[in-house]
Formats: C-alpha cells, sequence, structure tokens
C-alpha cells in the first residue's frame, strides 16, 4: 500500500481540525481563521495532487487501494470503516480541494464587511471536511456520516444571514427536503447491510460492490419481480435526488441562494450538488448490474437517464424567465445536474464525471463572477437593475464570458462543448429510447438561449441601478481568471480524439487517433450539437441583443411573443405552489390534528394523573405528620431513654458486675443445652 | 520430651528484640535520662522503642521462615507474622502519643511494661496450645492492670485498675476452668488435636460449659456485652494512652486468638445461628454477644458526657461488629476481621491521641471539645476523620471494615440469608451510632469555645495523628493495600 493511501485520511481531517481550531477562535481573529482554513485546504491540495499522481500509474486496468480498520465491535459482528483511492476518487478530491482553495481565497473580499468571518470561515472548513469525507469513504455507512455532515453545513452556510427571514426559510427548506431523500438513502444502506452482511465497498472480493455480493444482489428477487439490486439502488439515488437538486425534490436549491454567494459557488456549483451524482458514481456496479441473459440496460440506471433528462429540460426551462442573477444560475445548474445524471446513465461513470468536473470549474466560475457582480453593484442581484457592466467592469466580464461560452457549450475552444458533446452522443446510441437524445438536445438548445439572455442583460446596453458600478478587488478577480483557464483547458482531456478522462477511470493509457473526431457517427452529433448553440445564442441575441431594455421595469421581451408561457415560466411552473397546496397543506393538517390530540387526550390524561398524584400527595403528607414523624420522634425519645437505663446498670458496683458473669454463663449454657435437645 | 530451645529462640526472635528493648528503655531512663525535662524523656524513650518495634517488624519482612514447635505451642507462620507486625505498629503508635500526657514521672517502668504487653500479644499471637494460650494471656492482662493503675494522682485511675483486675481475674478464672474442662473432655493441649478428639462430642453439655467459660475469657478481653462491665470505668480511669493501647492492640491480639481457637480448636462445632435452622454450638454464643454487644454499646454510648466514655461503648460495639466476622467461620471473614480490627485499632489510637491532647486543657467532656476547630484546626479535621470513619461514611477505612464484614455474614448463608437478622440490627445500630459521633463533631465545630487558647500539641503526637488520620483515609480509598496482604498471608498460611 503506497504512503498516499495510508495518510489519506489526513485530506479530511486537516480542513476538520482548521474548523475545530477556527471555531475556538474569538470573533475577531480574521486573519488567523482565514489562514487556517485556506492553509489547510492548501494541504490538503496538495495531498491530493499526491493522491492524483499516484494513480496515474496503474500497470493493470485500474489503479485502487484500500485502508480499512475495524471501528468497533458488537456480539459477533464488527463494524469495519475505510477509505479508498482510485481515479474516481483521486480527480474528484483534486478538483474539490484545488476549486475549494479558491474559493475560499475569494471569501476574503466577499465577506470582508461581515461581522460573522470567523464563523464563516469554520462552516466553510467544516463543508469542506465533510466533502472530502464523502469522496475518500470506502464505506457506505462512512459515506453516509459526511453526506449529512454536509447536509449540516450547507444548512448552516445557506442560513448564514438567519436574521434575514428568507435565509432562514431557505436553510430550513433545503435541510428537509434532502433529508426527504436521505430517507431513501438510509433505507437502502440498511437494506444493502441486511442482504450482503458489509457496508464497506472494496474489501478484497468481500465488498458489497464486488462481484460475489452483486450476483447475490440481482438473483434474490423483490416486490413486482424486481431485484434486490435495482430495489436498493433506486433508494440509494433518491438520496442523490435529494442532494443533487433533481425533479421532484430540486426545490430547495434556487432558494439556497440566500446564502452567502461563495456558498452558493461552493455548495451548488463544484461540491455539495456533485456529491449526488458522485455517489451514483460511486456505486455504479451495483447500478448497471443485471442478471445474467438480459443485456438490456439496467432498471436503475434507466430510472437515472429519465429522471435526469427531465431535470435538464424542466429546469432550463425556468432559468429562462428568472430575473435574479443567481437564480437563473441555480436553475442552470440543476438543468446540468440533470446532465450529468443522463451521462451516468447512458454513457457510464466517465462521461457523467467529465461533465461533473468541467462544470464544476465553470460554474463556480459563473457563480464567482455573479458574485463579483453583485458586490459591484452594492449588493443588487436583479439583472433588470444592471445593464452595461462590459464598460465597468472589463475583467468579470471577460471571464463571465468564457463561463457562459463553455456553460452553453460553444464549440471547440470550452471544455462544456466537449463534455456535453459526449453526453448527447451517448444519448444518440442508446439502446433503450430516442427520446432522451431529444430533450438534452432541447435542454442545450434553452441554456444557450438563457445564458445570452442573461449576458446581453447584465453586460450590454445601458446600466439601470443607481448606485456606481465598480470592478472588483484583486483577491476576487484573481480566482476568477484561474477558474476562466480551467474552464478553457479541461475540455483537451475528453475530446473524442484523446478521450484521456474516460481512460484514466477504466485505467487505461489514452491513445490520440484524430481520425475518431471524423467519424460518421461522432461528427453528425457534433454538427447537431453546434447547430443547437448557435439557434440558441441567435434568438436570445434577437431577442435581447440587439434592442437591450431600456428601463428596469419594461416588461421582457419574451413576455410579449408569448405572455402565458413566460409567466409559468417565471413562477416555476408552479412546482412551489403546488408543494405548497398538497403536502406542506397536508402536513399542517395532519401536525395540527396531532396537535389537538396531544392537547386535549394525553394532555387530559396527564392533568388528571397529576391531580390523582397531588390528592395522594396531601393524604401522604397528613400520614407523614401524624404518624410517621410522631412515630420517629417516639422512637428517638425512647432510644434516649434506654440509653440511660443502659448507663444506669453499670452503677460501678463490681459485686453487680461479677454477678453478671455468673448470670451470662449460666444463661448460655442453658441456652445451648436447650437448643441441641 | 526433648525440646528444641534452639529453634524456639530462632522463631521468637522478633519477641526477644521486644523484650530487650524493653530492658533497654528501663536501662536508658534510669542511667540517662533522670534530669532531663518529662516531655524529652518521653521522646526519647518512644524513640528507644520505635526502634526495637521497627527492627522486629524489619525482621519478620525479611524472614520468611515458618515454625511449629512441639504441641503448637509457639507457632510462625506469615498471618501470625502481619497481625504482629501490625500490633507493633499500634504499639509505636501509642509510645508517642505518649509524649503529650505527663501523668508519671516513673517513664522507664511505663515502656518496659508497655513493651512487656506487646511481647505478651505477640506470644498471645503465636500460640496454639491452650497452655501457651492462658500463660501469653495473662502475661498481657498483668501487664495491662499495672499500666491502669499508672496515675498514681489519679483516684480514679486505682479505682478502675482495680475493677479492671478483680473482673479480668474472675474471667481469667472462668478460662482456666473451661481450658481445664477442655483439656478433660479431649485429654490434649494443642487446638487441633483437641478438634480432632472433640468430633461427635459436640452434644456433650459438658463441652458446653468449657465452651461458655472459655468465651467468658476472651469476650472479656474484647469487651463484649455482657462481659464489658469493666470498660467504661477502665477506659474512663486509665491514662488516656493506655486506654488506646487497651483499645487497639490488645483488641486485635484478643480478637486474633479468640478466632483462631473457635476456628481451629473447635472447628466441628460451629452449630448454626441462623434465623431458622438454629444449632447449638459457638456461632449462636457469638452471635448472642454481638447482638447485645451492638445495642448496649451504641445504646448507652448516647447519653455520656465523657468522650472516652463515649468511645469505650463505641468500643463495645465495634466488637459486635467485629465478632460478625468470626461467625462466618470461614477465611473470608477471618480476613475482614483483621481488615475490621486493625483499621479500628488505626482510628482508635488517633481519637484518643486527640483526646489526650484536650486533657491538658481541662478534660475529657464533650464541652471540654468546644469549638476546638478555632483552636486547633488540624487536629480537629483529623478527629473529624477518626469520628467519621468510626461511624462508616464512606470512603474512610470504618465504611469499607464494615462493608467487609457485613458482606461476608451474609454471603455466608447465600442459601438462607441466616445472618441477616443480625446484620440488619448491626445496620441499625450502626445508623444510631451516628448521633453520638455528630455529637462530638458538633462540639468541636459548632459550639463556640468558652476558653479561647490555642492548643500546643507536642511535634510527635501531631506527626502520629495526622499520620493515622491519612492511614484512614487511605485504608478507606484503597482497601486492598491491606486486604491484599491478609489474603496472600492466609493463602500461604
Amino acid at each position: 500500500m503506497s504512503w498516499i493511501t495510508k495518510n489519506l485520511w489526513l485530506i479530511p481531517i486537516l480542513p476538520l481540525l482548521a474548523a475545530a481550531l477556527i471555531s475556538v477562535c474569538k470573533q475577531p481573529r480574521r486573519r488567523t481563521a482565514a489562514t487556517l482554513a485556506i492553509g489547510s485546504m492548501v494541504f490538503s491540495f496538495l495531498l491530493s495532487c499526491c493522491a492524483f499522481a499516484t494513480t496515474l500509474h496503474s500497470e493493470h486496468g485500474g489503479f485502487r487501494e484500500v485502508a480499512n480498520f475495524d471501528w468497533f465491535s458488537f456480539g459477533t459482528t464488527t463494524l469495519r470503516l475505510g477509505w479508498v483511492l482510485d481515479p474516481l476518487t483521486a480527480c474528484m478530491l483534486v478538483m474539490v480541494t484545488f476549486v475549494g482553495t479558491l474559493i475560499f481565497i475569494y471569501s476574503i473580499g466577499y465577506m470582508a464587511h461581515d461581522e460573522n468571518f470567523t464563523r464563516f470561515f469554520c462552516f466553510l472548513a467544516l463543508f469542506a471536511a465533510a466533502m472530502l469525507g464523502i469522496l475518500i469513504a470506502n464505506n457506505l455507512l462512512l459515506l453516509f456520516i459526511s453526506w449529512e455532515l454536509v447536509g449540516l453545513a450547507s444548512y448552516l452556510l445557506i442560513g448564514f444571514w438567519f436574521h434575514k427571514p428568507s435565509a432562514a426559510a431557505a436553510a430550513k427548506k433545503a435541510f428537509i427536503t434532502t433529508r426527504i431523500g436521505d430517507i431513501g438513502f438510509f433505507i437502502g444502506i440498511l437494506w444493502l447491510y441486511s442482504s450482503t452482511g458489509t457496508l464497506l465497498f472494496y474489501d478484497n472480493g468481500a465488498g458489497c460492490l464486488e462481484s460475489s455480493a452483486l450476483t447475490k444482489l440481482v438473483t434474490e428477487t423483490t416486490f413486482a419481480g424486481m431485484a434486490v439490486s435495482t430495489a436498493i439502488a433506486i433508494l440509494i439515488f433518491c438520496g442523490a435526488i435529494g442532494k443533487s437538486g433533481q425533479v421532484p425534490l430540486h426545490v430547495w436549491l434556487p432558494d439556497a441562494m440566500e446564502g452567502p454567494t461563495p456558498v452558493s459557488a461552493l455548495i451548488h456549483a463544484a461540491t455539495m450538488v456533485a456529491a449526488g451524482v458522485f455517489l451514483v458514481a460511486r456505486v455504479y456496479p451495483l447500478m448497471e448490474v443485471t442478471a445474467p441473459g438480459l443485456p438490456s440496460v439496467s432498471t436503475a440506471l434507466q430510472v437515472v437517464t429519465w429522471i435526469g433528462a427531465i431535470t435538464a429540460v424542466f429546469a432550463a426551462l425556468i432559468a429562462v424567465a428568472q430575473n435574479d442573477i443567481k437564480r437563473i444560475l441555480a436553475y442552470s445548474t440543476v438543468s446540468q445536474l440533470g446532465f450529468m445524471m443522463m451521462g451516468l446513465g447512458m454513457g457510464g461513470v466517465a462521461v457523467g464525471m467529465f461533465h461533473l468536473i468541467t462544470h464544476a470549474f465553470f460554474k463556480s466560475l459563473l457563480f464567482l463572477g455573479a458574485g463579483s457582480i453583485i458586490h459591484g453593484c452594492h449588493e443588487e442581484q436583479d439583472i433588470r437593475h444592471m445593464g452595461g457592466l462590459k464598460k465597468y467592469m472589463p475583467l468579470t466580464f471577460a471571464t463571465y464570458a468564457i463561463g457562459m461560452m463553455a456553460l452553453s457549450g460553444v464549440p471547440f475552444f470550452f471544455s462544456g462543448f466537449w463534455s456535453k458533446d459526449e453526453i448527447l452522443h451517448s444519448a444518440f446510441t442508446w439502446q433503450v429510447s430516442k427520446i432522451p437524445f431529444y430533450l438534452a438536445a432541447f435542454g442545450a438548445l434553452l441554456t444557450a438561449f438563457y445564458m445570452t439572455r442573461q449576458i446581453c442583460y447584465a453586460f450590454f446596453g445601458s446600466y439601470r441601478g443607481h448606485k456606481h458600478p465598480h470592478e472588483s478587488p484583486r483577491v476576487m478577480t484573481v480566482p476568477l481568471v484561474l477558474l476562466a483557464i480551467g474552464a478553457i483547458v479541461l475540455g483537451v482531456f475528453g475530446t473524442p480524439a484523446w478521450p484521456a478522462f474516460e481512460t484514466y477511470l477504466s485505467g487505461h493509457d489514452a491513445e490520440f487517433d484524430v481520425a475518431k473526431l471524423l467519424r460518421g457517427e461522432t461528427l453528425s452529433v457534433m454538427l447537431i450539437s453546434i447547430c443547437i448553440v448557435a439557434v440558441g445564442i441567435f434568438a436570445a441575441w434577437q431577442l435581447y441583443g440587439r434592442k437591450p431594455v431600456k428601463t428596469a421595469d419594461q416588461p421582457d421581451p419574451l413576455e410579449a411573443v408569448n405572455g402565458n408561457v413566460y409567466r409559468w415560466l417565471a413562477n416555476r411552473l408552479y412546482i412551489d405552489e403546488f408543494y405548497d397546496a398538497t403536502v406542506i397543506r397536508l402536513n399542517a393538517a395532519f401536525a395540527y390534528s396531532a396537535d389537538l390530540l396531544d392537547r386535549v387526550l394525553w394532555g387530559g390524561a396527564v392533568r388528571a394523573a397529576s391531580l390523582v398524584t397531588l390528592a395522594f400527595a396531601h393524604i401522604n403528607r397528613t400520614i407523614d405528620d401524624l404518624f410517621i414523624n410522631f412515630g420517629f420522634d417516639e422512637s428517638c425519645h425512647n432510644i434516649r431513654r434506654s440509653s440511660g437505663f443502659l448507663s444506669k446498670l453499670q452503677d460501678g458496683q463490681i459485686q453487680n458486675y461479677l454477678r453478671g458473669i455468673g448470670v451470662a454463663l449460666a444463661t448460655l449454657v442453658l441456652f445451648l443445652i436447650w437448643g441441641c435437645r | 520430651m526433648n525440646f528444641d530451645y534452639a529453634q524456639l529462640f530462632s522463631a521468637a526472635i522478633p519477641e526477644t528484640v521486644v523484650v530487650i528493648t524493653a530492658f533497654l528503655a528501663l536501662l536508658v531512663d534510669f542511667i540517662f535520662l533522670r534530669n532531663l525535662p518529662a516531655r524529652t524523656r518521653t521522646s526519647l524513650l518512644a524513640t528507644v522503642t520505635a526502634v526495637g518495634c521497627l527492627s522486629a517488624i524489619a525482621w519478620m519482612g525479611v524472614s520468611h521462615s515458618t515454625y511449629r514447635l512441639d504441641d503448637a505451642i509457639f507457632v510462625v507462620n506469615p498471618m501470625t507474622q502481619l497481625v504482629k507486625q501490625i500490633i507493633l505498629a499500634l504499639t509505636i503508635f501509642t509510645a508517642f502519643i505518649s509524649v503529650q500526657t505527663n501523668f508519671t514521672r516513673h517513664l522507664g517502668e511505663y515502656f518496659i511494661l508497655l513493651l512487656l504487653a506487646s511481647a505478651g500479644m505477640m506470644f498471645l499471637v503465636s500460640a496454639e496450645n491452650i497452655l501457651a494460650i492462658f500463660l501469653a494471656l495473662e502475661l498481657l492482662s498483668l501487664s495491662l492492670y499495672v499500666l491502669t493503675a499508672f496515675n498514681k494522682q489519679s483516684v480514679f485511675s486505682a479505682e478502675a485498675a482495680l475493677k479492671y483486675f478483680l473482673f479480668g481475674g474472675m474471667s481469667a478464672a472462668f478460662t482456666l476452668f473451661g481450658l481445664s474442662l477442655i483439656y478433660g473432655v479431649t485429654g490434649e493441649m494443642n487446638l487441633t488435636a483437641i478438634a480432632a478428639k472433640l468430633a461427635g462430642k459436640t452434644t456433650d453439655p459438658l463441652f458446653y460449659v468449657a465452651l461458655v467459660m472459655t468465651v467468658i475469657g476472651f469476650g472479656f478481653k474484647v469487651a463484649a456485652a455482657p462481659f464489658h462491665m469493666w470498660a467504661p470505668d477502665a477506659y474512663q480511669g486509665s491514662p488516656t494512652p493506655v486506654t488506646s493501647f487497651i483499645a487497639a492492640g490488645s483488641k486485635v491480639a484478643s480478637f486474633f486468638i479468640l478466632a483462631k481457637i473457635l476456628f481451629t480448636g473447635f472447628a466441628g462445632a460451629e452449630g448454626d445461628a441462623g434465623w431458622h435452622h438454629y444449632i447449638s454450638g459457638w456461632t449462636p454464643v457469638l452471635a448472642i454477644l454481638a447482638a447485645l454487644s451492638v445495642i448496649i454499646g451504641n445504646l448507652a454510648a448516647i447519653s455520656q458526657k465523657s468522650v472516652k466514655r463515649l468511645l469505650a461503648y463505641s468500643a463495645i460495639a465495634h466488637g459486635g461488629y467485629a465478632l460478625l466476622g468470626i461467625l462466618t467461620a470461614d477465611q473470608k471473614g477471618f480476613a475482614s476481621l483483621i481488615y475490621y480490627v486493625t483499621t479500628y485499632a488505626l482510628t482508635v489510637i488517633g481519637a484518643f491521641g486527640v483526646v489526650a491532647v484536650v486533657e491538658n486543657y481541662g478534660g475529657d467532656k464533650l464541652s471540654d471539645f468546644a469549638g476546638l476547630s478555632r483552636r486547633a484546626p488540624i487536629l480537629s479535621a483529623c478527629m473529624m476523620v477518626f469520628m467519621l470513619s468510626l461511624a462508616g461514611i464512606p470512603p474512610l477505612a470504618g465504611f469499607f471494615g464494615k462493608f467487609y464484614v457485613f458482606t461476608s455474614a451474609i454471603q455466608l448463608g447465600a442459601k438462607s440469608l441466616g445472618l441477616l437478622w443480625l446484620v440488619i440490627l448491626a445496620i441499625a445500630m450502626s445508623a444510631v451510632s451516628l448521633y453520638y459521633y455528630l455529637q462530638v463533631l458538633k462540639q468541636i465545630y459548632v459550639v463556640d469555645a468558652s476558653d479561647k487558647t490555642t492548643v500546643s500539641v507536642a511535634l510527635p503526637t501531631q506527626f502520629v495523628i495526622v499520620a493515622l488520620a491519612i492511614a484512614v483515609v487511605v485504608l478507606g480509598c484503597v482497601p486492598n493495600l491491606l486486604v491484599g496482604k491478609i489474603l496472600a498471608a492466609l493463602s500461604l498460611g
């Protein structure tokens, strides 16, 4: 085992330690807090790089090392935890620590004026620690523990400005909504444990993701003829639905924008939402396993694909008609997560994960860019009150434009193009149905459209706000530049000509082959994708770019085209209202009736019991006063009197003493003789 | 009969050392110390005593030989050596407490008697032959009678000594009569042989008479009711260091030999003191003595005005608790008995040490202790430790001693819980005992002093009292220090 595998636990522990130390820091010690948090992240990043470098050298089909240890034993069962180092872990580690470090640095500038600066960095470090814990876990339970810690940290961060009612509500919403998914996840864990007796992923052939356990799971069937493996996989996927904001549990993600912008970038771009995707990738062997003799795609993966496809289009539609710059990005994230799920469902781990990595870079770039804009426009988030920022914030504009083009999938130079192309390609060749391909294509069109709309609103035309906008400080713009470079460069590793990322994950060597680019199928999908992007951008430019809106209260040009559709989209298809009217009202009614029951029935019973007890207590006290106390006093008195009597026996006359001996002798002897009759 | 005197000598080296020390003390006092102030003399003589006793203790610690001389006249095994070491330690403590008092000018004689009494106890511990037992007992008793009378200025001392002597002489007569009856029944002197001969004759009325008579003599020594009547007068009248010696060292030795006679000599005649399955034997007799002691000791102590008299009744009660350890008639009970009497002895020497100090400023009445905490805070704190330990408050040694004795008594009849009645009685009575111990502490800590002068304490006495208080706390917290030694000695012997 290499030393990095042995010491992999250091990666999450360092930020955790930093969080613990910061939590005992006094509020004014800002510099200490920031240094600790960023320092720990930098160290984790360096360690992650080492881990990454180690995984690059693999001789035979995929690098994987695990370190397991006994946690505790109860009875004859021993619960074992552990961590794993494989390419999937390593690339995620590098991505999370790199993006995390940049976001931490950026936060120094963004939170500079906040009085709870130290608390913020404490939560950030805790969040990073939990996220890294998910990545290295080799045990579903350890993963779940970290998973819940991530949930807690995101709750704390979203509700960081808890004095704002909306922020407090959003934090609560995020926590509860993801928890609904986690119930399914947890049931899945329990089921998996009871079926296989282990929660370790890899354990020299005895782990739950290894062939013997999978063979067992796939041959057992549960209700409706479904394989146990399918049922467990879908339950685990429930957790991913919650965390990654898939339909129908996506509602928390846009609201979570109430948190500080670095949080939005960290949670909703790079890491937390990616946790769901990562989870699916981690348990992919369980997801894809099918019974022998049935060569079709597994049911679990079909579920993943459909959910992903629906989410991708659904969220993109809503994004078209939003005006809050962060909300647009949030819905865009939901939509992109749908793309990732589709990639996982149809193309395999590499396709989904590649989009995850590229998306992490350009989406955090966009979020941080949005943060920079909001910061420059004096906390203004409504794009209708921006405009013409190109002139005031040139650096932000340049990097933001790179992010936008990467997200939209503008060809050749941007990573988003290549990763999205992979997904479209795998959708095109999927055996089960062609519909996901059309949905994905439509989603991609919408993506290009709403991003162009946003850029036009924010950067072109004339400034419609009140206060004078300004460029952000260096500490905020430098991370933007670094991320922008990442957003461009990363695409190189996933082109069909040189699929380095895919071969890295599967453990082969990549070969450079330009001819693959020109193969008929690949080429046609690529051409379709280029056309889609062109159409999307052109349409948005026609509507918003050529005649920029003049004033803030002017109606949206799209509204002019079709008011009804626009209103539906602007109100997010009334999903939140639907939930309010159904689930939440039902819950409220149930809570009310439970409360009533509690008050009247149980409360009454308790009150009655207390009355009876009181009555008894009164009787008791009377008895106590009259008999017990009196009796006690009397017996104490008797004891004293007997004491006087006994000491009078001691009259000082030695004759009497000696008589006592005689009497005692006679009595005792008689007693003994009488006793043995 | 060939008697190997060389062997006797090598077996009795510690006793020899003590006797030589006794004469040395007398010699030193006569030749060198006559003209020194009394306190210095006492300190120096106490030092001589301590050196002698310590060398005997050290010898016993080093030498591990065991002996069993002809007809068990003198027996040496790890258990006897441990008990002798305890007795000598108690003698040292008593000697240093004597520094505080000035009841006599004849200090050489005082120390020689003290050491001879100790030698008597040591012989008593080593004897397993009824004749040797009686001789050792007399050596011990006669020394103690004289010591009791040592305060020649006090008429009470003389009266107490006379009562003690008359009562003791009478008891000794009974014991001798009992022992001779036993010899008559069995024709044997040594305890093991007696037990063998007694087998099958245990329902003989003559044996019962012999049994009760034998028990009387030792009941007198351990002050078990109804043979306790000398104790309050003797305790009160004697010079306080002598009182502490009677209450501590003499009691350890007497309990040890009583247990040995009953366990070894009357083995097979135990009987049963259980509530519903009474069988005649020595346990019912001891159960009656224990019950009476516990009741009389604790109740009579309540109305005492003199602290020494109060401690005398308390000693009677504690004798009753300790008898519970013998009642179990097994090794565990024996270990609990030794632990109990040792810790009790340590506590009671400390308590009498405090009394000896306070006596110099008035008397030993409860009211003389009023406000002591302001006049001598360290001494008061030590007294609190001693009183609470006697009352059996955890984590002091007294608590663990009681606990150990009671649990071994209960475990005896694990099936029938036969002795439960006695244990319940003992626990109830120890609740009563808390009252009079707290009376003493109330005087010390709550009541205001009439006399505000600071109490001055001789340094050796102060040192010994504090050391005893610490020992009581430590043995309570880590009882295994002593219990482990006792059990190890038992398993070896």
